[in-house]
């Protein structure tokens, strides 16, 4: 019995202490403490994640980059980040940054979209940037475009074009292949006929003549259609077979399924989005380039522009596209190849090349 | 000398406190451990449960964010109780949430369609939610038949109905049920109509806290009515004690089991169908995944007793919500909570590690939440 009450009092002191600390404690050791964001003078950036970490070594990541080299190069006196861990809280960490007074939010990837714009619509004095984020003007979004919200989007096609054109120069057999989520979606039929519009650039000017063949997955819904691994093994198991010797893996799950398969085979294989050598390390030795959105160096731009005032008011505006480093294949590439294409990215991005790829399927 | 009542007030206090005892000393030593975890990764411990507590209690809104993460929780976290109760290991709850929030979701969004006409919301939230109800239980009640009469292990059973739930779930988002605008790339259906939408308590921005909340917490009451009050729910723990002594006692068993299945599984319905019409006022795919499985560890924390879920519920919810402040304040992963929460079910679990670090003496006999395979 006595042991009890011992015990009692044991967690009550225990409770009193942990509450004690909880209500009092100054914010202790090395961590930098918030400025005030409120202020006018103070320049804070907020970043929102989807669903995920920012080390996903994805868009979360490269997001959280750009808004650091804001830190970096003194455009912002305060970074922070919230990582979403339910769909339901996208609105309530955007709003955690808006009534600290943050100055811009920065939300990752296309969930964000209608929360941002929502967000965008109540606090008209903040600016908002969405990676990623394709919108329009349509019954949802009625006011679209406002001026304190920009997506910051890609040219799809001129990174599809990049890996296109280095698979046509690469390919020993002049047979190459790409394995696409659906093309219902504009941003992956961009790549798949960039990947084309490339390979003819470059086949045009070599005089080769490279067999092209793009499979799109659209055959199911839009829940397998980025999340079908198996589909993506198989279907580049088949081009293989036919003597495709460069593969381009496009749209979430299901390309990666391809990359793998690809990289298994011994055959080179194209990754998207971001440098794919991070998140595909199995494939690493045969990875030889992926089609980028490098997101971070237009990120800061755009972070600067906020803080000039020269905020973009048309609600959009275009990331330089890219393609990422060869790693463990650069000994493969020749140095003229290597030459094309940083010619052609130049090109490219400096728009003295078009890709000729409209901005979706023609109906 | 103790006088005589003031001895039997402090039996009485003891009698109350004792079942808290575990749960509380389980969640201190989880929160200790959680702290000495963030240490080790150079954190803040006091910063953290402080930004923390903020985040859950520290304001009206933070409030209403944790009521609003406690809602499905209490639901949910009652379907696997009162299974429990019946000796069923419910873990099916995710697969009858989902079909609860899909139900509700189709009569939100079609019925005014299908009757070319509009409804009055009193007539129109209830078909809803109702209709949620009916499909968890349905889904519920399938596992309870199959053990009733085939002796087909439930917990075997709920889990395989929850893979053709899931599976059922995105067929239907990506097919018959997908939001037709164009614009909408996410598998997910239209919006439910205005007059299928539970209201908020308050008409203030922001506050989301909405009156299935009270509904949430009038439910556990009418569950600890029916399980102590009712001849069904002492059928129901009779037959979760001893199902040979209740057959005896000439209480219809099968019935009982698929009966309390039944009730679980709208339990989780209801979880759905409130997530649905109250918050997001649509379903798609990746809203309310793993309220299911947090569900049992809720259950046990809150040891199966309708109000001990509705502490552990808010509980739980206040840790989920008041995570996105302390990683504001002090960039700490949230993750910390999910290893606060599986530390917390761990030493409920296995309580013998609680009562062996502060030397409780086991008093009553251990309670069997359920029986072993095919028993």
């Amino acid at each position: 019995m006595k042991k009890f009450y011992t015990l009692m009092a044991v967690v009550l002191l225990a409770s009193m202490f942990l509450s004690a600390c909880g209500g009092a404690a100054p914010a202790a050791n090395g961590t930098p403490t918030a400025p005030d964001c409120t202020k006018a003078t103070v320049f804070c950036v907020g970043d929102v994640t989807d669903v995920g970490h920012v080390d996903d070594k994805s868009f979360n990541q490269s997001t959280w980059e750009g808004v650091q080299q804001a830190k970096a190069n003194g455009t912002a006196d305060w970074i922070q980040f919230i990582e979403t861990s339910d769909s339901k809280d996208y609105a309530k960490n955007i709003d955690t940054f808006a009534q600290a007074g943050y100055k811009v939010i920065v939300t990752t990837g296309f969930n964000l979209t209608d929360p941002t714009y929502a967000a965008a619509k109540q606090y008209p004095n903040i600016l908002f940037i969405g990676v990623d984020q394709g919108l329009q003007k349509d019954a949802n979004h009625p006011d679209w475009p406002l001026p304190n919200l920009v997506a910051l989007i890609f040219h799809e096609d001129q990174s599809g074009f990049l890996v296109g054109a280095l698979a046509s120069m690469m390919s020993k057999s002049h047979n190459i292949g790409g394995v696409f989520g659906t093309d219902a979606v504009p941003a992956v039929w961009r790549y798949g006929e960039g990947y084309r519009a490339g390979a003819a650039y470059e086949d045009k000017k070599n005089g080769t003549k490279t067999t092209i063949t793009n499979v799109y997955h659209n055959d199911v819904g839009f829940n397998l259609t980025f999340t079908d691994p198996t589909w993506g093994a198989t279907t580049a198991q088949s081009m293989i077979d036919k003597g495709t010797d460069v593969i381009f893996g496009g749209g979430g799950i299901t390309g990666n399924g391809a990359v793998d398969k690809t990289a298994s085979d011994k055959v080179l294989a194209i990754g998207v989005d971001t440098d794919q050598y991070y998140t595909l390390p199995e494939a690493d030795a045969y990875l030889l380039t992926s089609a980028m959105k490098p997101i971070p160096a237009p990120l800061g731009v755009l972070i600067g522009l906020a803080k000039a005032g020269k905020f973009p008011t048309n609600g959009q505006y275009y990331g330089a596209s890219g393609f990422a480093p060869y790693h463990d294949v650069a000994s493969q590439v020749p140095a003229n190849v290597d030459a094309e294409m940083q010619s052609l990215l130049k090109a490219l991005t400096g728009g003295t090349l078009q890709t000729g790829v409209p901005d979706a399927k023609p109906q | 000398m103790q006088r005589p009542d003031e001895q039997g007030f402090f039996k009485n206090l003891q009698r109350w406190l004792e079942p808290l005892l575990v749960p509380v000393l389980a969640i201190l030593t989880a929160v200790i451990l959680g702290g000495i975890i963030v240490k080790v990764v150079n954190g803040d411990p006091i910063a953290a449960y402080r930004g923390l507590i903020q985040g859950a209690f520290g304001s009206p809104r933070a409030l209403s964010e944790t009521a609003v993460w406690a809602t499905p929780y209490i639901f949910a976290g009652l379907a696997v109780a009162f299974a429990f109760k019946g000796g069923l290991f419910n873990i099916g709850a995710e697969g009858q949430i989902a079909l609860g929030a899909v139900f509700a979701a189709l009569i939100g969004y079609a019925l005014p369609g299908w009757l070319h006409t509009s409804l009055p919301a009193y007539i129109h939230i209830p078909l809803a939610v109702g209709m949620g109800m009916l499909a968890g239980a349905i889904w519920g009640g399938i596992p309870g038949a199959l053990k009733a009469y085939t002796g087909g292990h439930e917990v075997i059973n709920t889990i395989m109905m929850n893979y053709i739930a899931l599976n059922l779930t995105s067929f239907l988002l990506n097919g018959p049920m997908r939001d037709p605008d164009p614009t909408d790339l996410s598998a997910r259906t239209p919006e439910i109509a205005p007059s299928a939408r539970i209201p908020p308590l308050f008409n203030i921005p922001g506050m989301r806290v909405h009156w299935g909340f009270v509904l949430a917490l009038v439910v556990a009451v009418i569950i600890w009515w029916l399980l102590w009050k009712t001849t069904l729910g002492f059928e129901i723990r009779t037959v979760g004690a001893n199902p040979d002594a209740a057959k005896y006692a000439g209480i219809n068993v099968k019935r009982t089991i698929i009966i309390t299945m039944a009730i679980s599984g709208a339990l989780a319905g209801l979880a759905g169908a409130i997530e649905v019409t109250a918050l997001n006022y649509r379903h798609e795919l990746g809203f309310s995944t793993g309220y299911g499985f947090d569900a049992i560890a809720i259950a046990l924390l809150g040891k199966t007793n309708p109000y001990g879920v509705i502490l552990a519920a808010l509980l739980f919810g206040a840790m989920r919500n008041g995570a996105t402040r302390m990683q504001f304040l002090t960039q700490i992963p949230t993750d910390i909570i999910s290893v606060i929460q599986a530390l917390i079910l761990l030493f409920v679990a296995a309580d013998a590690i609680i009562r062996f670090i502060y030397r409780i003496r086991a008093h009553e006999e251990r309670v069997v939440l359920t029986r072993g395979w095919g028993g």
